[in-house]
Formats: structure tokens, C-alpha cells, sequence
């Protein structure tokens, strides 16, 4: 019965109910290429939600520990990879939180191979998609700093990865983010070439300036001058995610003071007032429009900004007026006039 | 058992009986016959003690030789005793044939009309055959079958016993089928988890907007709580400073007041208690005066003297004038 394989490199899928079970029962087989194969032919079944769930009811998770320390780094590659579609899905995560997969998942990360780095990344970055993930991630935030710092010639992807994870984790809790020194460590990131380094890079510090603690060190490594030129960049959810930080940092005194200094509040209106044309474009500027109005707006209660933006106030009216559909924006537009406008 | 047979009586006719074949059951000799069914408990034959194993034309040899071999009898008789005394044990005496008196023995001997030879040797005859040399021979015609019948052909043209393209269907079917379910479902997935993401943003963006809008709020009522704070505590120095101020000024008017008729109060009690002098005066008083006061008592103290000098004298003589009188009195 051994007849060739149709696909040699995926094993063969028993029918219905028997498929997951019978390819777990070949991976525990000597050889590593059986195993390869099946891990293939587990990653092209996990992408169906029924399977997910046969998977982590029959409890098969646990097997995949084993896998872990096998010698073989494709299989290893191959295995990180079928956790990856398994977090896909919620019951995925909830698995791998609840199993005790996680320590020596955690282990993976300094392993040898790159891909099976990048895969392992992207299942810690697709763990964070559920809060209770985040969570348990925020013990390895130390670690993952350490990594991103220092590897400079890491991939993009993989930096990528690790700045995204390190975001949702420090939305959760900045702490530990924050002691690691991440706040000099991302200024340097801030100006990396490729526009999705500063983007993630610019989105967890925007995580991080909003604990006053964040917002302080922002302003003394004195990264504002470069947030306010990534305020100019060509990509719009960078300059977006850099308003956020702008918008936080603004909050404290020194933060007020410093960006009046780079005289910040014409870019900020800029943003605001420019027109879109269609709905699509209208939606991927909504952050920006919003973050740059609550900028402006905790600006406003600084004397010398307050000056600067009741010259300008007719430009915000227009966007506080019935006409903006965008019931947020109006609502933003709206407090900003009225900060503008209070006396003592 | 399955009974199968059928047994009619018909009224005219003799008794048939017929039973479709069954095989003997498999069942110890002396055991009830089972309740259930048991038909297909059918026995191997091939392990059947019953069947007759290997040839039938010659078995139940008898020996040779009539007369047994001593030892063999021996051996035989010895068993036989063996055997009588447990039946004795178990069974009723069964007569049997009596034992052969001393120096005889039984020996089997045929009886019937027509004597038999008996031998363990089977009768057997070779036999052999063998073909003669081929002889010479005219090749035989070749026979040609009268022509009869239809003469019909047939051709299986191509692509008639396989066509490919109704084979290749439902291969093809199962796996472009496959394959497009397998993407069908990434995409599927791709899309949720994309869909999963946006919602993930979009809630995102509103949780920073708001709580930017919450932090900027919070460090404003710090602000003003804290320039509430100093305000009061200003204002609550510039009310302690009043306060000494008025309790200075009020001290002040009090000890002004006390003290205004201080001075000549002083003065007057220093008057009073001598210590404003004039030095002549003082001088006068202190020195003059004693010294006066001594002289006037010494000279005083002489006039005191004299006169007690002169009491006495009067004394003296007033006594001895006294003493005289009486002297002359007396005389």
C-alpha cells in the first residue's frame, strides 16, 4: 500500500474525523521527514476553524512540546508555523495560553535558524491579539527588548514582529517596557528607513508616553524634534501613530513647552484641515485628524499656544461644524474650540 | 439443528423424505444435544477423528506371523492384567474369554469357507508404460472448416475504450476542487483575521483619542489643583503676615502707652529714693552732719558727765550733811 505520495511533500490526510488524529499519531514517527511532511499537511488543515477546535479538544497540543526541541530546525520552523494558523483563532489562543507551551516557546526566540525566529515571532505576535495573551507576554517584554536591540541586522520582518508585539504588550501595561530603557531604544528605530519599522516603532511609543513616566523621558532624550519630522512622512499611519505621541506628550508641561519651541502647531493644523476626497482615504486619516486635534487641543491651554490657535480658530470651526460626518472628529474639533476659547 | 427435511405422507404415494445436507455436529458422544443452534458450529473435517485418514485398500493388517512374539505377549498380558484389575475396581465382572491354561496360549485362527492369505505385504504390480519412437509422417492437411454463418467484424476505433477527457474529469475535479477549498479557506481566514484587525484598530484609535482626552483632562485638573494649592497657601501667608503685622502695631501702641508715664514715674521714684542728690547737700549731710552730731553729742555727753558728776557731788553732800544732822541729832 505504500504507492507514492500524490504531493511529496505533505502526507497523507485521512478522511473526516480521523485526519488530525491519525497526522499527530505520525508525528511521533523517528524519521524527521514523515514528520515534516505531516506538520505540512497539519498547517494546511489548521486553516479551517472545525479542525482548531478537533485539535485543541482532543488535547494535542501537548505533543507539539516535544517537537519543540527536536533537532531538525525545519521541523521546528514547520511546528512554530502550525501554532501560528492555530492562533488564528481565539480557542487557538486560549489553548496556548492555558497549555504550558509558552516556557519553552519563549526558549525558541534565541534559537539558531532565522525562520523559525520569524515564526516563532509571528505566533507571540498573533497571541497578542487577545488581552489575556498580552498579558502573559509581558514577562518576556525584557527579553524581547533585549532582542531588539541587538540584532541591527535582523530582518525587517522580524523587527516588525517584535515592535508590533511590544506595542500591544506595553498598551497593556508600560512598565516594563519603559524600565528596559525602550524609550531611547525606539528613537533610534524612529528613524529607520523602511516605513513599517517606524510605524510599529512609532506605535509603541505611543503605548509608552502614556504613563507619565513615558511622557518624561520622552521629552528628556528629546525626541520630539523627530517625531515632529515623522509628522511630515509620506505614510500616513506613521504620521499618524507619531501624532499620538505628540498627542501624549503634550500633556505634561515640558512636553507643552518643548513643542511650542518646534513651533509644532502649523504642521498640526495642516493635518487637520486638509481636505479628502473620498471615503477610503477619509478612514485611514481618521486617526491622524483625531490625534492632531487633541494635540492641539492640550497645547491650547498653554498661554503662547492659546494665542497661536484663536488666529487660527476659524479653520477648526469648520471641522467642528454639522457638515463632518465623522461624529468623533466633530465631537474632537468641538472640545478643541472650547479650550481655545476659556478665560480664566 | 435446522430441520430442514422434509417427511410427507402423502395418502397414495409411499414416504419420501428428503433433508437438505447438513454437516454432523461437532459434540461430545454422551453430551445433551445443544438447545441453541448450532449448525454452524461446523467441524473441520480435516480434523474429525471420524474420518478415515490415508489409504482405505489396506488397513487393518493383521500380522504376519500367528504366533506373537513372547516379549510383545508378555508386555500385552501385562496391560491386559492392568487393564482387568481397574475395570474390577470400577465394573461388574465381565465375562470374558477365560485365560489360556498353563503352557497353552490362544491364538486366532480363520474359520470361514473360504480361507484368506493374510499378509502385510500388499499385493502390488509394476506396471510401465512407454510411447514408441515417433514414426514418420506425412505433415497433416490443413483443415479448413467449411465457411457457415455470418461473417461479422468488429474494431475498437480510438478513443473508444478510453477517453480521456470523461477520465480526467473526476481527478481533476478532486483536485482543483481541493485546492480551491484549501484557498478558499485561507482566504477566508486572511479576510477574518484582517476584518479582526481593522476592528482591533479602529478600536484602538478611539481608546487613544479618549484617553488622550482623559490624561489631558487629568494633568489639567493637577494643574489647576495645584495652582489652587499655591493660591491658597499665598493667600493663606499673606493672612499670617497681616495678622503678626496688626498684633506688632497693637504691641507696639500698648508699650508706647505703658511706657509713656514710665519716665517720669522713674525719675520721681528715683527722686524719691534719694538717688538724685546734690553732692553738697550730700556731702554735708554725710559728713558734716555726723561729725556735728558726734561733737554736739560729746559736748553733750560732757554736760551729761558734769552734771552726773555734780548729782553725785550734791549727793555726797547732801548724804554727809544728812549724816551730819543725824550725828548731831543723835548727839
Amino acid at each position: 500500500m505504500a504507492g507514492y505520495l500524490i504531493d511529496p511533500s505533505r502526507a497523507p490526510v485521512a478522511f473526516g474525523r480521523r485526519a488530525v488524529p491519525q497526522l499527530f499519531e505520525e508525528l511521533q514517527q523517528p524519521e524527521a521527514d514523515r514528520r515534516l511532511r505531516a506538520l505540512a499537511s497539519l498547517c494546511d488543515l489548521m486553516h479551517d476553524p472545525e479542525r482548531i477546535y478537533q485539535t485543541v479538544n482532543g488535547g494535542f497540543l501537548e505533543q507539539l512540546k516535544v517537537l519543540f526541541e527536536d533537532e531538525d530546525s525545519s521541523v521546528r520552523t514547520k511546528t512554530c508555523e502550525l501554532l501560528h494558523l492555530m492562533t488564528a483563532h481565539s480557542i487557538g489562543r486560549q489553548a496556548l495560553l492555558s497549555s504550558s507551551l509558552l516556557p519553552p516557546l519563549s526558549q525558541l526566540v534565541d534559537d539558531n535558524s532565522s525562520s523559525c525566529r520569524r515564526n516563532v515571532h509571528r505566533v507571540l505576535n498573533r497571541l497578542t491579539l487577545l488581552p489575556a495573551g498580552a498579558d502573559a507576554l509581558l514577562a518576556l517584554v525584557p527579553k524581547l527588548m533585549l532582542k531588539l536591540r541587538g540584532e541591527e541586522d535582523e530582518e525587517e520582518e522580524v523587527q516588525v514582529l517584535l515592535l508590533s508585539t511590544l506595542s500591544s504588550c506595553s498598551r497593556l501595561d508600560a512598565l516594563p517596557a519603559l524600565a528596559s530603557d525602550g524609550v531611547s531604544l525606539l528613537g533610534h528605530k524612529l528613524s529607520h528607513r523602511s516605513p513599517n519599522i517606524r510605524r510599529e516603532a512609532a506605535a509603541v511609543m505611543m503605548a509608552l508616553s502614556v504613563c507619565e513616566d513615558g511622557k518624561l523621558q520622552v521629552c528628556e532624550e528629546s525626541l520630539l524634534p523627530v517625531l515632529v519630522d515623522l509628522l511630515r512622512d509620506e505614510d500616513i499611519e506613521v504620521q499618524a501613530n507619531a501624532a499620538g505621541v505628540i498627542m501624549y506628550t503634550v500633556i505634561i508641561t515640558t512636553g507643552k513647552r518643548q513643542c511650542l519651541d518646534l513651533d509644532v502647531i502649523p504642521i498640526l493644523l495642516e493635518l487637520v484641515s486638509k481636505k479628502e476626497e473620498e471615503e477610503k482615504e477619509r478612514k485611514s486619516r481618521k486617526a491622524l485628524v483625531m490625534y492632531s486635534l487633541r494635540a492641539l487641543t492640550a497645547l491650547a491651554e498653554a498661554p503662547d499656544g492659546r494665542r497661536l490657535l484663536l488666529e487660527q480658530l476659524p479653520l477648526l470651526l469648520r471641522r467642528s461644524e454639522a457638515a463632518e460626518e465623522d461624529h468623533d472628529i466633530r465631537r474632537d474639533a468641538q472640545t478643541a474650540v472650547r479650550v481655545i476659547n476659556w478665560t480664566p | 439443528m435446522a430441520f430442514v427435511s422434509q417427511s410427507q405422507r402423502a395418502p397414495n404415494e409411499s414416504y419420501t423424505f428428503a433433508s437438505r445436507p447438513r454437516p454432523v455436529e461437532n459434540r461430545s458422544k454422551y453430551r445433551e444435544p445443544p438447545s441453541e443452534q448450532t449448525h454452524s458450529n461446523y467441524g473441520n473435517i480435516m480434523y474429525d477423528r471420524r474420518v478415515v485418514r490415508g489409504n482405505t485398500y489396506a488397513q487393518l493388517i493383521i500380522p504376519t506371523t500367528a504366533q506373537p512374539d513372547p516379549v510383545e505377549a508378555q508386555r500385552q498380558q501385562e496391560s491386559r492384567r492392568r487393564a482387568i484389575a481397574r475395570k474390577r475396581a470400577r465394573e461388574q465382572f465381565i465375562p470374558s474369554t477365560p485365560e489360556a491354561l498353563q503352557g497353552r496360549k490362544h491364538i486366532d485362527v480363520q474359520t470361514e469357507l473360504y480361507l484368506e492369505e493374510l499378509s502385510d505385504v500388499i499385493v502390488a504390480t509394476d506396471v510401465d508404460c512407454q510411447t514408441d519412437a515417433f514414426l514418420d509422417k506425412p505433415a497433416t492437411p490443413l483443415f479448413i472448416p467449411a465457411k457457415s454463418g455470418k461473417d461479422v467484424e468488429t474494431q475498437i476505433e480510438e478513443g473508444e475504450l478510453f477517453d480521456f477527457d470523461r477520465e480526467v474529469q473526476p481527478v481533476l475535479e478532486v483536485l482543483v476542487g481541493k485546492t480551491i477549498e484549501q484557498s478558499l479557506e485561507e482566504v477566508m481566514e486572511e479576510e477574518e483575521l484582517a476584518c479582526l484587525r481593522a476592528q482591533q484598530r479602529a478600536f484602538e484609535e478611539l481608546r487613544n483619542n479618549e484617553l488622550a482626552e482623559v490624561l489631558r483632562l487629568q494633568e489639567q485638573e493637577r494643574r489647576h489643583s495645584e495652582e489652587k494649592g499655591r493660591r491658597i497657601a499665598q493667600q493663606k501667608e499673606v493672612l499670617k503676615k497681616e495678622k503678626e503685622t496688626a498684633e506688632k502695631i497693637a504691641a507696639r501702641a500698648y508699650t508706647q502707652q505703658y511706657l509713656a508715664d514710665l519716665l517720669p514715674a522713674v525719675f520721681t521714684s528715683l527722686r524719691r529714693h534719694g538717688y538724685f542728690y546734690d553732692p553738697v547737700e550730700k556731702d554735708i549731710e554725710n559728713n558734716f552732719f555726723p561729725w556735728l552730731m558726734a561733737e554736739v553729742n560729746n559736748s553733750l555727753e560732757k554736760r551729761y558727765t558734769a552734771r552726773e558728776l555734780l548729782d553725785t557731788i550734791i549727793r555726797d553732800v547732801t548724804q554727809k550733811r544728812l549724816k551730819m544732822f543725824k550725828e548731831l541729832e543723835t548727839q
